[in-house]
């Protein structure tokens, strides 16, 4: 009996814990970057646009070494590994994986912040309502890192007055 | 007595140089650091490598480091290792030198095996050893301009300069002697196709002297973890200075940082370490073993080594997710633990792999031409093996008795039996045999590690790395021991990470093995050193003479084969 396989005219299936190429599930991804900060080989990338207000998670899996911390790291479970080690295509382009999301518009300057709007949702999620006033968070979340600062020092000014007119 | 000479061998450097040792350190619990005159670094470092009744110590590594950002100087530390029974202690011998007199006595004189460090502290910073034999260029490229030090901190990382380069800038290869020709070999190895350029010097089919130029896929990893990635991420990138032993690399760049850092490693963690690395050392010497047939032109042997090869790698593969890079390593422990089918999945592999390895050992060792071709071949003494500091199986087959999980116990071979084996020939048919004794041990480490397997967490946890933290992590890879130093830096970076595999202190005795033999067998001695270069992704032509950089893409090289055909 033969022992050489047909391939690549017969598939193959690697093992249960192959770690293959990644690939980020577009519906779970919040753009947090938690990947991008642990990949080593800057296989993912975190680019902003901060004129149209979008992001956008750029992975490249020529770049990428297989080493899955960013599976570890993802706190929506977006990024999976996969079982697929076929990736040679003779275009370039087809390694490449994109997640375009919105960022947050800023209620009060109308400027592009630098998180996305997914990334405010899931703040909220995890956040526990009883310590915060929600409310209050909810709003503030909306605004941009500037602008809070703003309102924050105008709240402190408005309050001492209330203390030392 | 110097205050902090707390150690025997320690006590005795500082008693015999009393007030040249300027400070003594205890860096970690078997490491010391030595603080002397520039002057007196040749002295001190000999005496200690010399010393008749202190078995086999050695250079184990050599680091120069820019330190003029935090010192306003740089730095050279000797690392010597006390090995064979004589005690688990590390010394370093630690000196300063000023940016406008960069010039110390060179230590190669009095032991050949720091030839190397020297000329590569000489290429990357542009410290000066003084009357070292040597000091053609070894790392860098030949077209890399004069009095650019790439490790220098004013470098950056992504800078890639270049100088015109002229007819005498081909690199200064050693003249014949009388009466031989030159007998290029390389610039690939014809078994293991990696790239290092030889020249045999042969008087008809004898060699009489060897002349080699390596570093040709010196890929500046080090700068690129300096300041470029952080503590964990540079696990990865360790894990790929080498293509067979990266797990022992990550490892030892692992333990290096946790000494630094003052982490534990849990101790499941540290037993799933010691499978990983055995499991590794499995693979390598089988490859090895059969790549040492092949060249001995007995491919049958060489098949079926690969045969039983192959289950080693696809266990690798279910216990890590890839047959290669584990990926297993992170800084305070590893990353997948081993479930109880997996333990199963190990057992079942060994037991199948000790039959067949054994049979395979006995059918090749009763080959006799396989023997007759490994007899007496390459034959490296043991006075030649310890004054180049060689190391691993090629430094075993020679005589030497150490053995860095032995000597100086990481992960969990504290616990755990197993015998050093060591011949005495120095020949390729003792480096084989070497190999293949080691094969039965790791098997043997594995299955008393599954079974002593301790419960618990598989990694620490830890808050922050103190800066400016140096210590030294070491591995026993397949190939001999790997030593890493760091020096920790701020923001949770490398402000120094000094990587020495084990074919660093291998290589440069390979010449006093080659002579004396024929051109035939320099293949299979180059091969029984297993040496370990690097592997390249894709295929960059530098033009030395008009410095033009062209990447060669598919349709052309697809082009160019069928021309050449």
């Amino acid at each position: 009996m033969g022992v050489t396989l047909r391939y690549p005219f017969v598939s193959i299936e690697a093992p249960p814990e192959y770690r293959g190429v990644p690939h980020i599930d577009p519906e779970l991804c919040i753009g947090c970057g938690a990947c991008v900060n642990a990949c080593p080989p800057d296989a993912l990338m975190r680019i902003d646009d901060l004129k149209n207000g979008t992001r956008e998670i750029v992975l490249d899996i020529g770049r990428c070494i297989r080493c899955a911390r960013c599976e570890e790291v993802c706190p929506t479970g977006a990024v999976k590994m996969t079982g697929r080690f076929e990736v040679a295509s003779l275009d370039r382009r087809d390694h490449v994986e994109v997640v375009r999301l919105r960022l947050v518009r800023c209620e009060a300057c109308g400027e592009y912040t630098d998180y996305t709007e997914r990334q405010v949702v899931k703040a909220l999620q995890i956040l526990p309502e009883e310590e915060y006033d929600a409310e209050e968070i909810k709003a503030y979340s909306r605004i941009c890192r500037r602008c809070r600062r703003k309102l924050s020092a105008l709240g402190a000014i408005e309050a001492s007055r209330r203390f030392a007119p | 007595m110097i205050e902090g000479a707390d150690e025997k061998h320690v006590r005795e450097v500082c008693e015999r140089f009393g007030e040249r040792i300027k400070r003594v350190e205890r860096i970690a619990q078997n490491q010391w650091l030595l603080l002397v005159d520039k002057n007196d670094v040749r002295e001190v470092v000999s005496y200690v490598i010399n010393r008749k009744d202190w078995g086999e110590t050695q250079l184990s590594t050599m680091v120069g480091t820019d330190e003029r950002p935090i010192r306003g100087r740089f730095s050279i530390i000797y690392w010597l290792s006390l090995n064979g029974g004589e005690g688990d202690v590390f010394i370093g011998v630690k000196a300063y030198l000023r940016e406008e007199d960069l010039s110390y006595p060179s230590v190669t004189p009095e032991h050949p095996g720091a030839s190397w460090y020297e000329r590569e502290v000489h290429d990357l910073l542009g410290i000066e050893p003084e009357d070292h034999p040597d000091l053609r260029r070894l790392v860098l490229p030949d077209d890399w301009p004069y009095g650019v030090y790439p490790l220098r901190k004013d470098f950056d990382y992504t800078d890639s300069p270049r100088r015109e380069f002229t007819e005498e800038d081909k690199y200064p290869y050693r003249k014949p002697p009388e009466g031989t020709v030159v007998h290029p070999l390389g610039p690939y190895h014809v078994a293991l196709d990696e790239p290092g350029h030889f020249r045999l010097f042969v008087r008809g089919e004898e060699i009489v002297d060897v002349d080699y130029r390596l570093f040709y896929q010196h890929r500046g990893i080090e700068k690129i973890a300096e300041r470029r990635l952080t503590y964990d991420q540079v696990n990865f990138i360790a894990e790929r200075i080498c293509g067979i032993c990266g797990s022992s690399h990550a490892v030892a760049y692992a333990q290096a940082i946790e000494t630094a850092g003052g982490i534990e490693v849990p101790e499941r963690a540290a037993y799933i370490r010691t499978v990983m690395l055995e499991i590794e050392r499995l693979h390598s010497h089988i490859l090895n073993l059969g790549l040492a047939c092949h060249d001995a032109g007995f491919d049958t042997a060489f098949m079926h080594a690969f045969r039983i090869r192959e289950p080693v790698m696809w266990l690798a593969e279910r216990l890590t997710g890839n047959r290669k890079t584990y990926g297993m390593v992170l800084v305070g422990g590893a990353r997948r633990d081993f479930l109880d089918y997996r333990k199963g999945l190990i057992e079942k592999t060994l037991k199948r792999l000790k039959e067949e390895f054994r049979e395979w050992v006995d059918s090749t060792l009763s080959t006799g031409t396989f023997v007759k071709r490994c007899e007496g071949v390459g034959v490296l003494s043991y006075r030649d093996a310890k004054r180049w500091s060689s190391v691993g199986p090629w430094a075993r087959a020679s005589g030497r008795n150490i053995d860095v999980r032995r000597d100086h116990p990481y992960a969990a071979y504290r616990d755990l039996d197993f015998k050093v084996p060591v011949y005495r020939e120095g020949d390729v048919l003792a480096r084989c045999m070497v190999r293949a004794e080691e094969v039965f041990e790791s098997i043997w480490i594995i299955e008393q590690a599954l079974d002593q397997m301790p419960g618990g967490d598989i990694l620490a946890d830890y808050r922050e790395i103190p800066a400016r933290k140096e210590a030294l992590g070491y591995v026993e890879a397949p190939r001999g021991e790997d030593v890493h130093y760091v020096m920790t830096g701020d923001e949770n970076t490398l402000y120094r990470w000094r990587v020495r595999a084990s074919t660093y202190n291998n290589f440069p005795s390979l010449p006093d093995a080659l002579r004396g033999n024929t051109i035939a067998d320099a293949p299979l001695i180059i091969a029984s050193m297993d040496p370990c270069y690097s592997c390249t992704e894709r295929l960059q032509v530098v033009d030395v003479n008009t410095g033009r950089v062209t990447v060669v893409k598919e349709e052309e090289l697809v082009r160019g084969c069928c021309r050449w055909e």
